[in-house]
C-alpha cells in the first residue's frame, strides 16, 4: 500500500492505495470522480483521458503512485461554475455526443489539442489527434465539427 | 395468433400471392384517427416537432455527471469475477473451488450446481419474433424451435470460449480476479464447430444432443412453383454466395451490473444498463424465482447498445443471486476482453441468392437460401426473421422463394445488432443487382431504376408478404446522387488517377423494417406549477429520448418543451414498456404519448368547462389554455391541476403494423494499388424516416449508423480459428474500428414520406445509416478494382484481402504494369 497525494482539479487529494492501483481507479474509486470512464483494458479507447501536468494521457496507463505530486485535470474540473468550457459548449451545440460515455475523454483530449496547438488547427490535425479516442455513436462527424468550432470561438475571443 | 388473422401472417406453408400493390390491407394496419381516440393531429400546431432542439441530456454528460452503471457504488459492496471456459466445447467433469475459497478476501465461489440447488432456472429468452407481421420461423418438423436452455452457469459442458462456469465473489475486484485463477475445472475437450455451414455437414460435432445436425430452424417462404417457372423462362440468372461476417457491438461502456439486497424488505435493486429495464426485471425475476415485486431494475445512462444489451446477460442474474445469498451488494463490470468474448455478437449470415431477369433487365423472380449462425444457444432469431421479410429489397420482384435456417455452433450467441438482419439482405440483393448489371452489360443505375418499387404501388406487398407502407424510392436515389455530385465522378476519377489512385463508387438502395415489441405505455402528469412528467418504457442509449419525447408531448399539450420531463429506466416507475430496439421507440412512444395527451386534454376540457361555465365542446385549446370565444377568461392546464389532484392520464397501446424506412447511400473510395490502402473520400445518403421529430438527432443517428456499417465492411471482424476454435478478436488491439482519422464527413439528407400506420407518420431513424453501408463500401471497392480484374471480395475489405484479390486476379499482372 502507498500514500498518494495528487493535485486534482486544483485541490490536493490523498488516499492510501494498493501499489497496482491505476490513476483512473484512484480517480473513480478513491476520489469518487466517476466522470472519467474505463472503456477497455489495452489503452485503446481513450475514455479515461485526463490532463496530467499539461499533457493528455490515458489514465489507465499511469499508476497512481507515478502521479504522486502531479497536477491532474478531469472532466469535473473543466467548467467554471455554471459556465461550460468552450469545448464542452461546442459539444452540446454540435450534437457531438450521443450516449456520452466517450465524451469526457474526448473532451479532455480536445481541450489539450487546443492547449498544445493553439486555435489555428484544421480538420486533418483534429482527426489525427483524436485517433486514440474511440466513439461508437457519432461517426466522429459532429465531434470534429465541435472541436473546430471551439477553436474558432477561441480565435474570436482572442481578437 | 388466431386463425382468422392468417391473411396477414407469413406462415411457412402459406404461399403469398405475386408481389404488387396491396389492395386488401389487413385490419388495423392503417392508423385510424377516430378509433385511436386521438382525432386528427394538429399538425399546424407543431412548434417543437421538426426542430433541431438541443439535447437536455448533454449537460450532465459533458460535465462528468452521467450515471452509468459502474459509476454507482453501494457501501460494503463486493466484486464478482467469472471463471470462463478456455475451450469452445468441453465437458465439465468437476470444479474444485477449495483453493479459491481460501484466497484472501474471498466470500464465495459459486458454480452451476449451486445455482440449480438454489432453484435457479434458465433465462426465459423468447427468441421467436411474435408480432402479427413477423415471419414465422419454425423447427424442421414445424414445431416451435428448441433454443438451448441458457442457465446462468452450465452444469454439463461449456459450449463456447468464454462461457462462465463459476463465479468468485471477493472484497475487491483484484482479489476476485486473483482467486478466479485458482478455480480448477477438470475439462474433457470435445470436438467443436464454429462455421454454420460446417455445422450442418454430416458428422459435425453436435452442440445440443436435442438437435442432431445443429439446424434447429428450417422454414421456407414464398411460391416455389412460380419461382421455378420464372427461372425457367429467364433470359439471365445472376447467382452469388456471400458470408456476412460476424461482428460485435463494442458499446463504449462495457456491460456492468450492481445488485443490492435489502434484508429488511426482501427487495433487490439491480443497477444494470440495458435496452429496457422492464424486460430485464421480468426475465431476471423468473430466472431467480423471485416475485417481480421484489426486484427493482435501474437503467440510467447507457453507454451504447446497438442491440447487444437488449437481452439478459448471465452476470446480471449472477450478481443478483450472489447478493441475496451473501446479503451484501455485489458488482460485476466486464473487462473489454470479456466484452469481446461474451457480449452478444452480430450478423454471421451465409446466403446464396439468385435473381432471374428478362432480356430487358426486368426482375422476374428471386431465390434465397439463408443460414444464420446463432452461436451456442438461441437468444434471438430477430436477424434471420427481419432479413427474411426483406430479401427482395427495394425492388419489384414478382415471385420469390426463401429457405431460412438457424444453426447452433460453438461460438458466442448472436443477437440483433444495429439494423438486425437488414444490412445482411441489403448487401446480398445490392451486390446481386450489380453482378446482374455487369453480366448483362447494363448500366447499374438504369437497372435499379427499371426495377424499383414505384410510389404509385404503395402500399406494396412483396413476394415475401411484407407490406411496404410508403416511400419514394427512385426519388431517394436521385436525391442521393445529386448530393453525391454523381455527374462529377468522371472528373474525380481522372483526378485520382493522376495521383496514382483508383477511384470507385458504390450505390445501394435499401428498405428496412421496423417492428419491435408491440406494446408501450405512457403516463403523463401535469403538476400545479405546469411541469409535465412523462413516464415511458423505452430505454435510450444515446438517442436523446429525454429531448425528442419532450418535443412531442410539449406540442400535444401546447406547453414549452423545457417544462416536460421524461422519466425512464426505473421499474418502480415504469410498469410496462418494450424498451428500445428495432427503431421502435419514437413510433411506439410518440403514438402512445399522443394518445395519453389526448386523454389528458379530454379530462382537462371537462374541468375547464366547469371552471369557465361553457359546454366542453365549445372550448378552444391554444397555447396550453382553454378559452371560449364569448369570454375573455382563460384557464391553463397548470391552473386545472392541484397538488391533491394533478392532471393525469395513462394509456397502453398495442401496435403491430411494421413500417419500412428506406433510402439510398453512395460511397466513394480511393485505393492505392501499391499499398492497397483504402480511403473513403465521400459518403452521401438519403434516409426516409417518415416524420422527423428532431433533425439534429436524426442526422446524428445517420452519421453513427454509417460509421458502424462502414466499420463492418472495412475493418471489423470476429473470426474464429478453425483448428482451435479460439476467437481471434479479443481486444481493441485486434479488432479494427472506425476512428476519427479513417472516416470522412458525411453528406446526409432526410426524406419525410409519412407512414400511414401511426398518427405522426413516423418510420424510424436509427438504423438507416448502417443498413446499406456494407453494400456501398464493398461495391465501391469492387468498382475501383474491376479494371484490375477483381470481381469478388468478402468483408471486411482489408488491405490484405485486396492484395490477395489483386494477385489472384487473372488480369492482375498485365493491368498493373
Amino acid at each position: 500500500m502507498s500514500d498518494v497525494t495528487i493535485n486534482v482539479n486544483g485541490t490536493d487529494r490523498s488516499a492510501t492505495v494498493e501499489d497496482r492501483t491505476l490513476l483512473v481507479d484512484f480517480l473513480r474509486e478513491a476520489l469518487g470522480l466517476t466522470g472519467t470512464h474505463v472503456g477497455c483494458d489495452t489503452s485503446q479507447c481513450g475514455a479515461c483521458t485526463v490532463i496530467l501536468d499539461g499533457k493528455a494521457v490515458k489514465s489507465c496507463t499511469v499508476l497512481a503512485v507515478m502521479a504522486e505530486g502531479s497536477e491532474v485535470r478531469t472532466i469535473e474540473g473543466l467548467a467554471e461554475g455554471d459556465e461550460l468550457h468552450p469545448v464542452q459548449a461546442a459539444f452540446c451545440k454540435h450534437h457531438a455526443l450521443q450516449c456520452g460515455f466517450c465524451t469526457p475523454g474526448m473532451i479532455m483530449a480536445a481541450v489539450n489539442i487546443l492547449e498544445r496547438h493553439g486555435p489555428d488547427i484544421d480538420e486533418a490535425l483534429v482527426r489525427h489527434q483524436l485517433e486514440g479516442n474511440l466513439c461508437r455513436c457519432t461517426g466522429y462527424h459532429n465531434i470534429v465539427k465541435a472541436v473546430l468550432d471551439a477553436a474558432q470561438q477561441t480565435r474570436i475571443a482572442a481578437e | 395468433m388466431s386463425e382468422h388473422d392468417s391473411g396477414t401472417d407469413r406462415d411457412a406453408d402459406a404461399a403469398p400471392a405475386a408481389a404488387g400493390p396491396c389492395t386488401e390491407l389487413p385490419e388495423g394496419w392503417a392508423y385510424d384517427a377516430e378509433a385511436s381516440g386521438i382525432g386528427v393531429l394538429p399538425v399546424d400546431m407543431f412548434r417543437s416537432i421538426g426542430k433541431p432542439v438541443k439535447r437536455r441530456e448533454d449537460r450532465r454528460l459533458v460535465t462528468g455527471k452521467g450515471r452509468f452503471t459502474d459509476d454507482f457504488s453501494v457501501a460494503g459492496q463486493l466484486y464478482a469475477a467469472m471463471v470462463r471456459s478456455p475451450y469452445p466445447h468441453a465437458r465439465i467433469r468437476a470444479i474444485d473451488t477449495a483453493a479459491a475459497q481460501e484466497a484472501p478476501g474471498v466470500l464465495a465461489v459459486l458454480t452451476g450446481q449451486d445455482a440449480l440447488d438454489d432453484g435457479l432456472g434458465p433465462i426465459p429468452h423468447n427468441p421467436v419474433p411474435s408480432t402479427r407481421f413477423d415471419v414465422k420461423l419454425r423447427a424442421p418438423d414445424g414445431a416451435m424451435p428448441f433454443i438451448g436452455p441458457h442457465l446462468l452457469l452450465p452444469v454439463d459442458k461449456a459450449r463456447h470460449v468464454g462461457e462462465a462456469v463459476a463465479m468468485v465473489v471477493a472484497e475487491s475486484r483484484a482479489a476476485a480476479e486473483d482467486a478466479a485463477e485458482l478455480v480448477e475445472v477438470d475439462w474433457e475437450e470435445l470436438p467443436h464447430v464454429a462455421d454454420s455451414l460446417d455445422a450442418m455437414a454430416p458428422g459435425a460435432p453436435q452442440v445440443w444432443d436435442e438437435v442432431p445436425g445443429n439446424a434447429f430452424v428450417d422454414s421456407a417462404f414464398g411460391d416455389e412453383a412460380a419461382v421455378d417457372a420464372a427461372f425457367a423462362e429467364a433470359a439471365h440468372v445472376a447467382s452469388a454466395k456471400f458470408h456476412v461476417n460476424r461482428v460485435t457491438a463494442v458499446t463504449m461502456e462495457p456491460r456492468a451490473a450492481l445488485a443490492d439486497y435489502d434484508p429488511e424488505t426482501g427487495r433487490s435493486t439491480l443497477y444494470a444498463g440495458s435496452g429496457g429495464a422492464v424486460r430485464q426485471k421480468r426475465e431476471l425475476a423468473e430466472t431467480l424465482g423471485l416475485d417481480p415485486a421484489d426486484l427493482r431494475v435501474l437503467s440510467h445512462d447507457v453507454g451504447g447498445n446497438f442491440g447487444a444489451r437488449n437481452r439478459v446477460y448471465v452476470e446480471f442474474g449472477l450478481v443478483l443471486w450472489a447478493s441475496r445469498r451473501l446479503q451484501r451488494p455485489v458488482k460485476f463490470t466486464a473487462t473489454r476482453s470479456e466484452s469481446f468474448l461474451t457480449d452478444y455478437q452480430g450478423r454471421d449470415l451465409n446466403t446464396h441468392v439468385q435473381l432471374a431477369l428478362d432480356a430487358d433487365g426486368r426482375f422476374l423472380a428471386m431465390k434465397a437460401d439463408n443460414v444464420s449462425n446463432v452461436g451456442a444457444r438461441c437468444v434471438s432469431l430477430s436477424p434471420l426473421s427481419k432479413g427474411s421479410g426483406l430479401i427482395t429489397g427495394s425492388y419489384h420482384i414478382p415471385h420469390a422463394h426463401l429457405r431460412a435456417r438457424a444453426v447452433f455452433t460453438n461460438t458466442m450467441c448472436t443477437q440483433a445488432y444495429r439494423s438486425s438482419g437488414r444490412p445482411e439482405v441489403t448487401y446480398a440483393i445490392e451486390r446481386l443487382v450489380d453482378i446482374a448489371a455487369e453480366e448483362m452489360g447494363l448500366d447499374k443505375i438504369e437497372l435499379r431504376r427499371r426495377n424499383l418499387v414505384a410510389p404509385t404501388d404503395m402500399p406494396y406487398r412483396t413476394a415475401m408478404g411484407s407490406i411496404y407502407d410508403s416511400g419514394e424510392y427512385e426519388a431517394n436515389m436521385d436525391r442521393a446522387m445529386a448530393l453525391f455530385e454523381w455527374d462529377a465522378i468522371p472528373a474525380r476519377h481522372a483526378d485520382a488517377e493522376a495521383r496514382g489512385k483508383r477511384l470507385g463508387v458504390g450505390l445501394a438502395n435499401y428498405v428496412e423494417s421496423s417492428i419491435g415489441t408491440p406494446k408501450e405505455r405512457a403516463e403523463i402528469t401535469v403538476a400545479p406549477g405546469g411541469q409535465v412528467e412523462v413516464v415511458i418504457g423505452t430505454q435510450p442509449s444515446g438517442q436523446g429520448h429525454e429531448t425528442s419525447f419532450a418535443q412531442v408531448v410539449a406540442d400535444m399539450l401546447q406547453t414549452p418543451v423545457e417544462r416536460v420531463r421524461i422519466v425512464l429506466g426505473d421499474t418502480d416507475k415504469v410498469s410496462l414498456g418494450g424498451g428500445t430496439h428495432s427503431g421502435r421507440s419514437m413510433r411506439h412512444a410518440g403514438t402512445v404519448m399522443a394518445m395519453a395527451s389526448a386523454d389528458l386534454l379530454r379530462k382537462a376540457r371537462t374541468l375547464a368547462a366547469d371552471r369557465l361555465g361553457f359546454p366542453p365542446e365549445e372550448l378552444d385549446f391554444t397555447d396550453g389554455a382553454f378559452s371560449h370565444r364569448d369570454s375573455n377568461q382563460t384557464v391553463t392546464l397548470a391552473e386545472l391541476a392541484t397538488a391533491d389532484a394533478p392532471l393525469f392520464a395513462a394509456r397502453t397501446n398495442e401496435m403491430h403494423a411494421p413500417v419500412f424506412p428506406n433510402g439510398t447511400a453512395i460511397c466513394e473510395v480511393e485505393i492505392d494499388p501499391d499499398t492497397c490502402r483504402i480511403e473513403i473520400t465521400r459518403y452521401a445518403s438519403i434516409d426516409d424516416v417518415g416524420r422527423c421529430i428532431n433533425p439534429m438527432i436524426v442526422h446524428g443517428q445517420s452519421h453513427g449508423g454509417i460509421a458502424q456499417g462502414v466499420g463492418q465492411a472495412m475493418w471489423e471482424n470476429c473470426p474464429i480459428d478453425a483448428e482451435s476454435g479460439q476467437p481471434l478478436a479479443g481486444s481493441l488491439m485486434d479488432y479494427g474500428m472506425p476512428r476519427a482519422d479513417n472516416v470522412p464527413f458525411y453528406d446526409v439528407g432526410i426524406s419525410e414520406v409519412l407512414s400511414p400506420t401511426n398518427p405522426f407518420g413516423v418510420k424510424a431513424g436509427g438504423e438507416g445509416g448502417t443498413t446499406p453501408a456494407l453494400a456501398t463500401v464493398t461495391l465501391a471497392v469492387l468498382d475501383a478494382l474491376r479494371p484490375l480484374g477483381v470481381r469478388d471480395i468478402s468483408m471486411p475489405v482489408t488491405p490484405e484481402r485486396l492484395w490477395q484479390a489483386l494477385h489472384a486476379a487473372p488480369q492482375a499482372t498485365e493491368s498493373r504494369t
